[in-house]
């Protein structure tokens, strides 16, 4: 018996042994240093999108390095927990730059500067992208994606409810108001499951009603945030969210999802978002369901006359950065530049649209190309790049205010239901502002024209 | 004699020495096992509780950012911060609203439902299965079943009723996540209450029913007094965890709508992973922890007292 279980055990460790050293050196991947990216937990098409045209694409495009993505929910944390243990992946994702300047400023990225000259991306991203980026004179991040806070509307229901596709702020009020009338949702959207989604409607409101160039003057410190046309916006947030128009009654039980799921089911016309909701729409808009051509998108209605219109309330999805701690910086940054590519962007627009609008100066994605949902995506982030190289934008707090003061503006529901002023809460930000931009944590902005 | 007695008391006392050194090496040898049996647990322990406990002291008078390693004293601070900040009232108000309903509800509902088991003989064991069944499913497919089953304004059971979910109400958020909390943990308490009820001794239930106690007397005199250490044991617990309530709050309404369902554990996460200040998030984990340990000291007290009786 005894000897039984001693050349079972025997076996056993032999089979491990040979599993271990089968797992570290076999594969496609023998002789290549490994390369790794932790990415938050996208839906499972959407992990077979990235791992053929990211993973196997960018493995096949060189003979060095391995690349490997992690899916994680908790990706944010995650990150911030290992880069604090000098740990991590090599290419960090973040939520954005202000977060990225967060991790520059002690030294857990990586100054990507060099690489930025090596492969010519001042020439190639957007400016204000770019200098997003910066901290200190240096490149430590590049958005994936620019977005835009607009407008998603089902035509089916703008027709049963005898409307056009609205163009100015009041013909979108009057349509919100007959829909309601109509016992549909005035729009839909909500915050459940992740209460950052408040800094979407605080920010359009801040872009729409004060102007981007009063919020850039705030985050530079030349005018306090209590400022009269910004508590203008806040009132007009919380006024908007009060009759309504934010999901009604139920904005803390609805998510993005369900909202394109209410939209399809026209229970509404609208459902106000970032484009990066696009990514939930193939779920109810496709051609199996026949209303594709149903969903459209637009920019948000200028809602202050003295803005040109259409203005965007621009912001990017999640930030790439080289990890401080990686052995392979220069691996880091080859999948970085391979994401900084028309090609890419193509391939990842076909069955992904809403994330990977790459910010390139000379976004050559043809919208005619393309079929679906990706259609009217690379049309709507053709006119936002359009507009931010007009200028005319405001900011999406999530991506360009500094961290603590992002955080403090998801607590704008207090404002909308009543709890405090909107000069106390503004009176509130003023001072975590003061305490951040000390620290010097405000990230570089571009300059909006208006 | 002498001589006889003289060796002898010799050599008693020589097997004396070789004995007290036999017993002290054995002595020896099982003090250095136990502590090598324990050395894992206390090792664990320290690098697990109690060197971050004493991190967490620390950072709580610092204003570490929780990324690098650059933190510098600033007192009292963090703590007068989180004092002059509403939303810190607001949580610990909750916390203590969220003690009350744990300390009250789930154990009235459990110790019913344990008297009314006790009496069944059969499927006694399929109903402690069937309300065990929710504490060993994760909270997050609770909370989903709750949010998605029974919150849902969109084909759920308040949806359906037209009402509104509480989840999204400032007055009842709180409520509506701890409702799903105690359904979770009733049930546990049940079969908790149940156990202990089981070895109160018959001949004591017996004779009161002999002396003419009804159903009620037998419970309130009887079962009652005997479990009445468990009882403890699960208040204190039920004290503990009331304080570092978190898992369903974040869950299903994330502290929100405008903080009226935060309690300290979101209040503290929110500092934590949403604004890099790490040092106001340890202040908060130490209010938190205070508590717990005001509960147990407590315990620990009425046990000696009791034993000491």
């Amino acid at each position: 018996m005894n000897r039984k279980v001693t050349t079972l055990a025997a076996i056993g460790m032999v089979a491990v042994a040979a599993v271990s050293v089968a797992g570290c050196s076999g594969g496609a991947g023998a002789g290549r240093e490994k390369l790794e990216l932790w990415f938050w937990g996208a839906p499972p098409a959407q992990q077979d999108t990235m791992q053929e045209v990211l993973v196997d694409g960018f493995n096949a495009s060189q003979d060095e390095y391995e690349l490997k993505v992690n899916f994680d929910n908790a990706v944010d944390k995650n990150i911030q927990v290992a880069l604090s243990a000098n740990r991590g992946p090599d290419i960090v994702y973040g939520s954005g730059p202000a977060f990225a300047s967060a991790y520059a400023a002690e030294g857990k990225l990586a100054d990507m500067t060099p690489y930025a000259e090596q492969y010519g991306w001042k020439d190639r991203i957007l400016d204000s992208m770019y200098e997003s980026g910066t901290y200190d004179g240096k490149l430590y991040s590049l958005p994936n994606s620019i977005e835009d806070i607009g407008v998603f509307y089902n035509t089916a229901v703008l027709d049963s409810l005898g409307v056009e596709i609205p163009t100015t702020y009041d013909e979108f009020v009057d349509v919100m108001d007959k829909a309601a009338d109509a016992g549909l949702y005035s729009s839909v959207t909500g915050n459940q499951g992740w209460k950052p989604v408040n800094q979407n409607y605080i920010s359009l409101f801040l872009s729409q009603v004060a102007g981007g160039k009063t919020v850039y003057d705030a985050l530079q410190g030349t005018v306090p945030w209590t400022d009269p046309a910004i508590v203008d916006a806040v009132q007009a947030s919380a006024d908007f969210y009060n009759a309504g128009y934010l999901g009604g009654d139920d904005y803390p039980t609805l998510n993005f999802d369900q909202s394109m799921k209410l939209l399809s089911e026209q229970k509404s016309p609208f459902f106000i978002g970032p484009s990066l909701a696009f990514q939930f729409a193939s779920n109810y808009f496709n051609d199996e369901a026949g209303n594709t051509d149903e969903l459209g998108f637009m920019a948000f209605p200028t809602i202050n006359a003295e803005l040109p219109s259409p203005y965007y309330t621009l912001g990017t999805t999640a930030s790439l950065s080289i990890n401080e701690a990686s052995k392979n910086k220069d691996g880091a940054a080859m999948v970085i530049d391979y994401m900084m590519s028309d090609d890419f962007a193509q391939k990842m627009n076909e069955t992904w649209p809403g994330y990977w609008a790459v910010p390139l100066k000379d976004f050559d994605l043809k919208a005619d190309d393309f079929t679906g949902l990706s259609k009217p995506f690379v049309e709507a982030m053709h006119q936002t790049i359009a507009g931010v190289n007009d200028g005319n934008y405001g900011y999406f707090a999530g991506t360009f205010f500094p961290p603590a003061t992002a955080a403090a503006f998801t607590d704008i529901d207090s404002v909308w239901l009543g709890n405090v002023t909107a000069e106390e809460f503004l009176t509130g930000i003023q001072k975590i502002f003061d305490e951040e931009k000390a620290k010097g944590l405000v990230p570089p902005l571009p300059e909006p024209a208006n | 004699m002498t001589t006889t007695l003289a060796p002898r008391a010799r050599s008693r006392s020589g097997a004396t020495r070789p004995a007290t050194r036999r017993r002290s090496r054995q002595s020896r040898r099982r003090a250095v096992t136990g502590y090598l049996l324990v050395s894992p647990a206390l090792l664990l322990s320290i690098l697990i509780v109690v060197l971050p406990g004493i991190l967490t002291l620390l950072f709580a008078f610092t204003d570490w950012n929780g990324i690098g390693f650059d933190a510098e004293f600033i007192g009292l601070q963090n703590f007068q911060d989180i004092l002059a900040d509403p939303v810190f009232a607001t949580s610990l108000k909750n916390n203590i609203t969220w003690l009350i309903l744990f300390l009250t509800l789930p154990v009235v509902i459990g110790l019913l439902t344990a008297a009314l088991l006790l009496r069944r003989k059969r499927m006694r064991t399929f109903y402690q299965v069937v309300f065990l069944m929710p504490y060993v499913l994760a909270p997050v497919v609770n909370a989903l079943v709750w949010q998605t089953i029974i919150y849902n304004p969109n084909g759920g059971v308040f949806g359906l009723l037209q009402l509104a979910p509480p989840t999204a109400g400032q007055s009842t958020s709180l409520y509506a996540a701890a409702a799903v909390d105690m359904w979770h943990y009733w049930g546990f308490l049940t079969v908790v209450y149940l156990g202990a009820m089981r070895q109160t001794p018959v001949d004591q239930v017996e004779a009161a029913t002999v002396d003419g106690a009804g159903a009620w007397k037998v419970f309130l005199h009887v079962y009652l007094p005997s479990i009445r250490p468990t009882l403890l044991l699960m208040g204190v617990m039920t004290v503990i965890f009331s304080f570092l309530a978190f898992d369903y709050v974040y869950l299903l309404t994330q502290g929100g709508p405008a903080h009226s369902s935060e309690v300290m554990g979101t209040y503290a996460y929110a500092f934590a992973f949403s604004s890099f200040q790490f040092g106001k998030a340890a202040a908060v984990g130490l209010v938190m922890s205070f508590f717990g340990l005001l509960a147990s000291v407590l315990y620990t007290w009425i046990s000696r007292r009791d034993l000491l009786r």
